[in-house]
């Protein structure tokens, strides 16, 4: 059947339901759920329009971890090479990792909308939850989108989950992207095939500890209680 | 209520393309009240699934408010984060992203078992689409929604957020996973799978026919290995799809002004049902056709345009670069290196051609830095002694970008003009065939959007070697290099996808498989993702090496600017 023919039987069969009256209509209502069974409106627990939290802060009310993280502890050599931070600056990767404070490193690209978002947010609740001890902590997300991901992008991007000035985006050339991933064993080939990795270390020259999967603001939180004590 | 849905969408599909058509909202309003009336009678409640639509491509409720979402461990995610399109993409067919999985949502996947998902020739068959689990409900899929568990009471991936939506908005989202991506799909029938590639008038006349050769040639190689009807064929899975199509190609050349392109394009799409648009080759204005693409929800694959439209949100158009834009960018980024002590940046380009959209681009990011731009318009068709005074305006310590075609550039002047900082446009000049005059090839400073000929020399061997054993004369390379790339990354990305014939879902893998690609003839690299639409994205800038010939000199590497 065509369209236009569809839409004249519709039409057709409208108008005879409105002749037929009401006993015709009835009969299509049956797989309907009954409307009264669901009357428990839910307006009281749909989520109040709160002030648009454009910096995704949420509370962790627990501490449990998502689906099982992996954790280890590996020997990184961040690689020698330039990246360019999202302020425009060309910088060493290694001088970046080794300004005394401790590390929080993660792997991220702008337009990613599975991942990511999960892994910024998250980060973004550490920093909230760090509170006064947030400039202690150098949170490095370094793309690995780099030809999309400018440093104005990033900037955006940081923007979005209210980066403070302790979290910094990196991005470079596709080389150099490379060159970061493959050091901290996170190159999967393809962006698309990337998977959550969050990586700490306490100090420079301190191994690093590495987390597999969805970590939470509150076990990084702590990572970073224990480890920050121990060293 | 899904009956008189989709009555509802008939009468509208009817009523688009009657005179209600420039009317959208005059024929929904009447549909909407007539079907309001009925329901008033409480017969059945026709939801509108524009509230769903919202709350699934936008994550906006029917109330403005932003839809929030909660995960485990507390974590909220809002608006178009949590939007459904987001993870289970605007096809409703999912997506996978390293070892996360994320599945089909739309109503043939969710309101049936596994074991009839397997059985149904009409679903689109993907990768995600495999869970062991029960048929939902309405009620089931609500619960779902707002609870996190299956039919079964189990829980649903931790990914997936609880969304506490009133009935309504519910109804309303449900309705539309039941409407998307269903239905049979235009373009497609048993045997044959239907492209269209569009050319506008203001295309270059020679590169038209070099990419309509192309075209033709690599159908007519697409359908060369198939005698008769191909089988349905089973997979270890035991899924029953087909594989082989004939491709056959529809020609549309656009006539007249640019103000009635589109209306064509309507009556050329009415006329002759396609499935994608590939490839084609425009001008000026391909602004039309971009707005067709988008209208009809149709993939607009990867045309000929060294002047796209630049809008990334627009899902339906992919372009290989942002053309002589991205050569704006370009120059710009270098302007303040190379050009130091300028104060004047003279811009020179014929009206009516792209140069003079790539001049605008180009002003519009002077404008903060006190650079004085001077836009020299040639009148198309202008004189000699015309172009010899915009030349000979250019004054030492200028700046100057020569956004001209190569006949203009061979109609330079022998001699530069002294203490200037010369750039030209690669992609307008003829790369590195620009007929620039001698004294300008030592000096002027060439936009490159592609990778240099040494460099895809290797890469290049495989189009070049089939152009010539299918006997193409190649008279603009580019153009049917990229001709040729764009049908081949069609038929790859088709390949994957099996016979899922989703028009949104061909958009989503091509996003995906690109960047997998190796070999892209001019370009260094390809890669899309959502909310990409340019799939090469950086430069070089060239010199030439010697007063003649196609040797060129790179300065500096390749820049993302």
């Amino acid at each position: 059947m065509t369209a236009s023919v569809k839409s004249w039987v519709g039409a057709f069969v409208l108008t005879s339901m409105g002749l037929l009256g009401p006993a015709v209509g009835c009969a299509f209502a049956d797989d309907m759920p009954d409307q009264k069974t669901h009357m428990h409106h839910m307006m009281g627990e749909t989520m109040s329009p709160e002030a648009p939290d454009e910096h995704a802060h949420a509370h962790v009310h627990s501490h449990e971890s998502m689906a099982g993280i992996k954790r280890s502890t590996a020997i990184y050599t961040p690689p020698s090479i330039t990246l360019i931070r999202d302020d425009g600056r060309s910088v060493s990767l290694p001088a970046e990792l080794d300004d005394g404070r401790p590390v929080v490193l993660t792997f991220i690209y702008t337009t990613c909308t599975t991942i990511c978002p999960m892994i910024s947010q998250t980060l973004a609740q550490l920093q909230s939850e760090l509170g006064g001890d947030r400039d202690k902590v150098h949170i490095v997300s370094i793309s690995i989108d780099p030809e999309e991901d400018t440093p104005a992008r990033l900037r955006q991007y940081a923007k979005k989950f209210g980066a403070g000035p302790e979290w910094q985006h990196y991005t470079g050339t596709v080389a150099a992207s490379v060159a970061a991933q493959r050091a901290f064993d996170v190159y999967r080939g393809d962006k698309m095939n990337h998977n959550p990795v969050t990586l700490f270390r306490a100090a420079p020259g301190k191994p690093w500890l590495r987390m597999d999967g969805f970590v939470t603001a509150g076990e990084l939180l702590s990572e970073y209680h224990d480890l920050v004590a121990s060293n | 209520m899904t009956w008189l849905h989709r009555t509802k969408c008939s009468l509208l599909r009817g009523l688009h393309f009657s005179r209600f058509r420039r009317f959208p909202l005059a024929g929904e309003l009447i549909v909407t009240i007539v079907l309001g009336v009925f329901s008033a009678h409480g017969w059945a409640q026709p939801v509108s699934t524009t509230a769903g639509e919202r709350v699934y491509r936008e994550g906006i409720l029917p109330s403005e408010a932003t839809l929030w979402g909660q995960r485990q461990a507390g974590a909220r995610i809002g608006g178009a984060d949590a939007a459904c399109v987001s993870y289970h993409r605007r096809s409703g067919l999912g997506s996978a992203e390293g070892s996360f999985t994320i599945p089909p949502i739309i109503g043939t996947y969710l309101f049936r078992t596994r074991a009839q998902n397997v059985q149904d020739l009409d679903l689109p068959h993907v990768p995600a689409g495999g869970a062991h689990r029960d048929a939902y409900t309405d009620e089931t899929l609500a619960r779902a929604i707002r609870d996190g568990v299956r039919p079964d009471g189990t829980e649903l991936s931790y990914l997936m957020p609880r969304f506490k939506l009133d009935d309504e908005t519910m109804a309303s989202l449900i309705g539309y996973l039941k409407s998307l991506t269903s239905g049979s799909v235009a373009g497609v029938t048993e045997q044959t799978l239907h492209f269209a590639t569009i050319v506008t008038p203001d295309a270059d006349p020679v590169a038209r026919q070099g990419m309509l050769d192309v075209l033709d040639r690599y159908f007519a190689d697409k359908n060369a290995f198939i005698r008769g009807e191909s089988p349905k064929l089973v997979s270890s899975r035991e899924l029953m799809y087909r594989v082989t199509r004939r491709w056959q190609l529809h020609v549309w050349e656009l006539t007249g002004p640019p103000a009635t392109w589109q209306r064509q394009l309507h009556e050329r799409l009415a006329a002759e049902p396609v499935f994608a648009i590939v490839s084609g080759i425009g001008g000026k204005n391909w602004a039309p056709v971009h707005a067709f693409c988008k209208e009809e929800s149709i993939p607009c694959l990867m045309p000929n345009v060294d002047l796209p439209v630049v809008a990334e949100t627009d899902f339906y158009s992919i372009y290989f670069s942002k053309g002589v834009l991205l050569e704006a960018q370009l120059i710009a980024q270098q302007l303040p290196a190379r050009a130091a002590g300028s104060r004047r940046l003279i811009q020179i380009f014929r009206e009516g051609d792209i140069g003079e959209d790539a001049a605008n681009a180009m002003r519009a990011t002077q404008s903060a830095t006190g650079v004085d731009v001077v836009q020299v318009a040639l009148k198309a068709g202008g004189t000699p002694r015309e172009f010899a005074n915009a030349v000979r305006s250019i004054g030492s310590g200028d700046a100057v970008i020569l956004w001209l075609r190569p006949a203009d550039l061979a109609s330079l002047p022998a001699a530069v003009p002294k203490g200037s900082t010369v750039f030209v446009s690669g992609l307008l000049g003829g790369l590195e065939n620009a007929l620039l005059p001698a004294n300008w090839r030592s000096i002027a400073h060439v936009t490159y959007p592609f990778d240099l000929p040494d460099l895809r020399k290797s890469r290049m061997n495989f189009p070049l070697s089939w152009f010539k054993m299918r006997n193409i004369t190649v008279v603009d390379e580019r153009v049917q290099t990229d001709t040729y790339l764009a049908c081949s990354i069609l038929a790859e990305t088709l390949g994957h996808m099996l016979d899922s014939f989703v028009r949104d879902y061909l958009v989503e893998r091509e996003e995906v498989m690109l960047s997998y690609r190796l070999l892209n003839g001019y370009y260094p690299r390809l890669s899309l993702a959502p909310g990409q639409r340019f799939a090469s994205k950086g430069g070089y800038t060239v010199r030439f090496a010697e007063p003649q010939g196609t040797r060129l000199v790179a300065e500096g590497g390749w820049v993302v600017p």
